[in-house]
């Protein structure tokens, strides 16, 4: 699993970013105390730090600085400015993305996982995999057995946004959502098509009922 | 300043002048003098005022005419005391200490109005920012309790967040600084970027999106031109009534030019209104029957076209739909003003 420190003096943001990115199976990490902010980030030994800019005692600029003396842990910068001085700040500084309050949750999420997939050593995030069933997100195939087969990148979008939430009902409008933010524009009948070839595929290769409608719900790979 | 104006201002003069020699020569003429008399004592008297008044002429259409030269000359009007000359005549003397007394308490009041506006102007910035994390810690109460309740407070939540950025923008817009930098960009990120912005409502609404590939790389702000087409986008998705609507976004690379064509399947903007549609609060009869326009948006879009040097016209048919065509003129040379 891995880790993430929010760095947010707002209270309310600070909890419930926590509980939403707890949801997406990250660690979450929040200190509500920020007198020694960057000894804590030492010692933390974090995969990712979510750092606010307007900050009491220190603001983030300083703290991302004091961070890069020492660490490379990837750091995301979350603000409710957004000029060109800021961004252009934070990058010089040593951050890895910059990302504007208010921020559409999906698309934190996309870039969290974006920096983690580019600074994280092991590509063990590359290759998902459901019971037997290997999706490898790098060459676009899945693996069952001895069987291999090509999937378009709709397909592997919708699968592995399936295989993430596994065991949870995925409504249509919170799947077209995902591949909406992730650059895939597709409408109702589109995802019907896919989702159809989909399981098609997978049947070719062995995979039997996997994912399963929810008659007005949405589909579930259980 | 031209002579006949000059010497009409000089009439009485030279008037009162002739009728009083005019009755010297009659009595010198009745006491028999002879004319070669008269003729001398008409010289020695008018050529002293001729040449005076010719003299004066002279100076002061010297004076006036390059002053009116520099005048039509200024981009700016109201800068000329700033580069008139001072001369030495009285009148000219005064003349120009008056207009730089003038000019003087006209930047105090003008001053004192841009201080006023950039106070404003920091003010709604620093508001902006503030209220942005009300807005961002709602999103994620909704996000982190999702029901059919939360859904829709989420909605009305979004539209806040629009109307902020209005304010933001317009702020932006009005200012005589320059805020914004231009950049080499894709078209299509600043497009992209929209669309998952608005991702909720075409999904909702079932609006079938018809992308083009756009490979186009503009000059241009692209945090400006995100604001703009999504104010565009949002229109086409308010004015789409029906479920089943289109939105059609393509481009068109032309040798100096690249155009960014919008186009949805709304219920379109009448043609008495369409030439209005791009003033400050005009919402057009649809627009009072929902009551959900603030004639800002399209107004907004406009000016900060304007600003950046693009070019925005609007095409449309009632009851079949309304086309967005935005021009960014294609050359380094963008990059330079």
């Amino acid at each position: 699993m891995q880790k993430i420190i929010i760095i947010e003096d707002t209270k309310i943001i600070r909890e419930e970013l926590k509980i939403f990115l707890s949801k997406y199976d990250y660690e979450i990490d929040a200190p509500d105390y920020f007198n020694n902010i960057v000894e804590y980030i030492y010692k933390s030994d974090a995969d990712l730090i979510l750092l606010d800019i307007n900050l009491p005692v220190f603001d983030g600029y300083h703290i991302c600085r004091e961070i890069r003396k020492n660490l490379d842990t990837p750091i995301i910068v979350v603000t409710s400015r957004d000029s060109e001085t800021d961004e252009l700040m934070s990058m010089n500084l040593g951050a890895d993305d910059f990302i504007t309050k208010p921020y559409n949750t999906q698309i934190l999420l996309a870039r969290i996982s974006a920096v983690l997939k580019r600074t994280s050593k092991n590509s063990l995030s590359d290759i998902l995999s459901y019971n037997d069933m290997k999706l490898n997100l790098l060459n676009g195939s899945i693996v069952y057995k001895e069987n291999t087969e090509q999937l378009t990148k709709n397909e592997i979008k919708i699968l592995s946004y399936l295989i993430k939430k596994k065991g949870t009902i995925v409504s249509r409008e919170e799947l077209m959502e995902y591949l909406w933010n992730s650059d895939v524009f597709i409408d109702d009948n589109t995802l019907s098509v896919n989702v159809t070839r989909l399981r098609k595929t997978l049947e070719d290769i062995g995979v039997k009922d996997v994912i399963q409608t929810r008659r007005g719900l949405g589909y579930i790979m259980p | 300043m031209s002579i006949k104006e000059y010497l009409k201002e000089r009439f009485l003069f030279i008037f009162v002048n002739s009728i009083v020699f005019l009755i010297l020569a009659l009595i010198l003429a009745i006491l028999e003098i002879r004319s070669i008399v008269i003729f001398s004592i008409f010289i020695i008297w008018f050529l002293p005022l001729a040449v005076y008044i010719s003299i004066e002429f002279l100076k002061y259409a010297k004076y006036y005419n390059n002053m009116e030269e520099i005048l039509q000359g200024l981009d700016k009007k109201y800068l000329l005391p700033e580069i008139m000359e001072k001369t030495d005549f009285l009148e000219g003397k005064l003349f120009y200490d008056i207009l730089k007394t003038c000019n003087k308490e006209m930047h105090e009041h003008v001053n004192y109005y841009k201080n006023l506006q950039l106070e404003y102007r920091e003010y709604i910035e620093t508001w902006v920012h503030e209220i942005k994390t009300p807005i961002s810690s709602s999103m994620l109460i909704i996000e982190n309790n999702k029901s059919l309740i939360t859904k829709n407070i989420g909605k009305e939540i979004k539209k806040i967040e629009g109307f902020v950025e209005q304010a933001l923008y317009y702020s932006r817009s009005s200012d005589v600084s320059k805020d914004y930098i231009i950049k080499r960009f894709d078209l299509s990120v600043a497009i992209n970027n929209t669309i998952k912005r608005n991702s909720k409502d075409f999904i909702n609404k079932r609006i079938n999106l018809q992308l083009d590939e756009i490979h186009a790389v503009v000059y241009s702000d692209i945090k400006w031109v995100e604001f703009i087409l999504n104010q565009i986008i949002t229109n086409s998705i308010k004015y789409i009534k029906s479920t089943g609507g289109s939105i059609k976004i393509y481009s068109t690379t032309n040798k100096n030019n690249v155009i960014l064509t919008i186009q949805d399947s709304g219920i379109g903007i009448s043609e008495k209104d369409i030439n209005k549609v791009f003033e400050k609060g005009f919402t057009g009869e649809y627009g009072r029957k929902y009551n959900t326009s603030t004639g800002m948006g399209l107004y907004l879009c406009k000016k900060l076209c304007d600003k950046l040097g693009l070019e925005i016209n609007i095409k449309s048919e009632l009851g079949i739909g309304t086309k967005v065509n935005i021009i960014f003129p294609l050359s380094k040379f963008n990059l330079l003003n």
